[in-house]
């Protein structure tokens, strides 16, 4: 009996421990090996084969792994590269506009100037709230931008400006908190965030310099067991990128299963779909969004573990989480920690000190409802541009439920007791993960991109899922 | 360093809660490695507003302040020789 035992133990730890792809970076021979001039060239070329994968033209995949190659063999030359190589890549891609050009610089260089004002006068209103002031500032931009003439040139001039500041407020707000920081000896790495060489969304991957100063590889073998691990997150992301390709191609081509918003926008008009597509639509979206969001963020950051910097992935197991708080968390990890960095810190730390739960929930849709609605808002300004601010945040009401109800979850995740989990496998685990991915596919039937839809559609359809007519 | 004691005890509660039994250092970070997340975070900011009446609001917050128990036990140091 106690033989089985053991031997069940030892079964279930092999399972726990058993890897996809091996914990190459664990062991000392390959440590050892990649720190040779050999086993560089290998991890590069074989990470520049991946990359091929993702890059369609090999030239630019190549362009991409010799700046690498560069990276690893001058590590001294590290951020000074990191700096320089982005900046070259946007001159040569809108040379031929100027004006373009110009504004695109124009933004970077405020970037640098507002980070250099937050040092200079620390003890300045913008100095001590420097984040709120930008925010303020752009929200200010974005209203002078929709009173401008249509067709005039201050009205492209202006949008255009909106569209450059929208694709670097991020990465700026990050550079402003860094100020706490300790100072740095350059600034070049500030400059490298601005547009990362790794790419990145809107959010920043990951986060601003302080973070990557702290996250750099400081010695050979730390460099060789970060790119190691680069490499593996890129062997990862494309076996779920094509993973992702079989899975559309089976259930939406094969199967003919709607996507979400066709399934919504059938039921708007009066074309009945039978309930259980209804649900294999929302559910599949839910792991679609994992999917996709998972081959987005583990291509950035295998890049930038490539680059030197042990960042940790976006995404994360977000299906072993067992509640909705470890979800947010697990699911994308770099857009929470923008919501935490920007909303919700500075709240919780101001407002109902003397009021535990209070200060949890009243930060918490800070950060989900102002500061989720205010990135989505801004991130989709041609929105804004084509149907005016007004209609524009009409639209987004569905979106704004979709936060409210996102909030809320969190904030009673946050609030339930710690430490007074059930245990077991089916109600410590099974169960609490089954009502984390039924919540998710639920809210995210109001996360609708399309913005066509109102809450009141949005709300029958959800209500359609549970028979409920209206 | 009954402080520092406070604190490891406090930090090690937060760890297991999150299911890492794993040995912890007084110099191992926390928040960077990923070992603790953003909600262990405002965990450990409120349990130094409680216990040692630091003001973030006042002095600032970053997260390296509160990466590592030297980190920790270095901010109420210099919070209790500021009072």
């Amino acid at each position: 009996m106690v033989t089985q035992l053991h031997s069940s133990q030892s079964l279930r730890n092999r399972l726990a421990e058993f890897r996809l792809i091996p914990r190459v970076e664990t062991c000392p021979k390959v440590v050892s090996f990649a720190q040779t001039s050999l086993g560089r060239i290998t991890m590069l070329a074989t990470f520049g084969l991946g990359l091929c994968y993702f890059v369609p033209n090999p030239f630019i995949a190549m362009f991409f792994t010799s700046i690498l190659a560069f990276m690893t063999f001058m590590p001294e030359y590290r951020h000074f590269i990191l700096a320089v190589t982005p900046i070259a890549i946007v001159i040569l891609q809108s040379f031929k506009e100027p004006l373009l050009l110009g504004l695109n610089l124009a933004v970077m260089a405020l970037g640098i100037v507002l980070y250099w004002c937050t040092r200079r006068w620390p003890e300045s209103r913008f100095g001590q709230r420097p984040v709120a002031f930008l925010l303020t500032g752009f929200t200010a931009l974005i209203v002078f931008a929709c009173a401008a003439t249509p067709r005039s040139l201050s009205y492209s001039i202006l949008w255009d400006l909106v569209g450059f500041m929208t694709s670097y407020i991020w990465f700026i707000a990050y550079a402003l908190i860094d100020r706490s920081s300790k100072p740095a000896r350059d600034l070049t790495l500030e400059l490298a965030t601005f547009h990362p060489l790794w790419g990145s969304s809107t959010v920043p991957f990951p986060k601003g310099a302080a973070y990557l100063r702290r996250i750099e590889a400081q010695d050979p073998e730390r460099l060789a067991i970060v790119q190691l691990k680069g490499l593996k997150l890129l062997a990862w992301a494309i076996l779920l990128a094509v993973f992702q390709n079989l899975w559309y191609g089976f259930f939406h081509g094969y199967l003919r299963i709607p996507m979400p918003d066709q399934a919504l926008a059938m039921s708007v008009r009066g074309t009945p779909v039978a309930w259980h597509l209804r649900w294999e639509c929302q559910i599949l979206a839910f792991f679609e969004l994992i999917l996709g969001f998972s081959v987005m963020g583990h291509r950035f950051i295998s890049f930038c573990r490539m680059a030197g910097f042990n960042a940790l992935r976006s995404t994360y197991r977000p299906l072993s989480a067992t509640t909705i708080i470890e979800f947010f968390n697990r699911f994308y990890y770099y857009f929470k920690e923008l919501l935490v960095d920007f909303f919700f810190y500075p709240t919780f730390l101001r407002y109902w000190k003397g009021h535990r739960r209070l200060r949890t929930v009243f930060a918490t849709f800070a950060a989900v409802l102002v500061g989720d609605s205010f990135f989505h808002l801004t991130r989709d300004w041609q929105f804004i541009q084509r149907d005016g601010l007004w209609h524009a945040i009409m639209g987004y009401q569905a979106s704004f439920v979709y936060n409210a109800a996102l909030a809320t979850g969190l904030s009673v995740s946050q609030l339930r007791k710690r430490g007074h989990r059930p245990t077991g496998f089916f109600r410590g685990r099974l169960l609490p993960t089954f009502g984390v991915c039924l919540f998710y596919t639920l809210v995210i039937v109001f996360g609708s991109e399309g913005r066509q839809f109102s809450v009141v559609q949005t709300l029958k359809y959800l209500a359609s899922l549970f028979f409920i007519r209206w | 360093m009954k402080g520092k004691q406070e604190i490891h005890e406090f930090v090690q509660s937060l760890l297991t809660g999150n299911g890492d039994n794993g040995s912890l250092a007084d110099d191992d970070s926390l928040l960077i490695s990923g070992r603790l997340q953003s909600v262990d975070a405002v965990e450990i900011v409120v349990f130094l507003e409680e216990n040692f009446g630091i003001d973030f609001a006042q002095i600032g917050f970053d997260r390296d302040q509160i990466d590592s128990i030297d980190a920790i036990y270095a901010l109420v140091e210099a919070a209790t020789n500021r009072n």
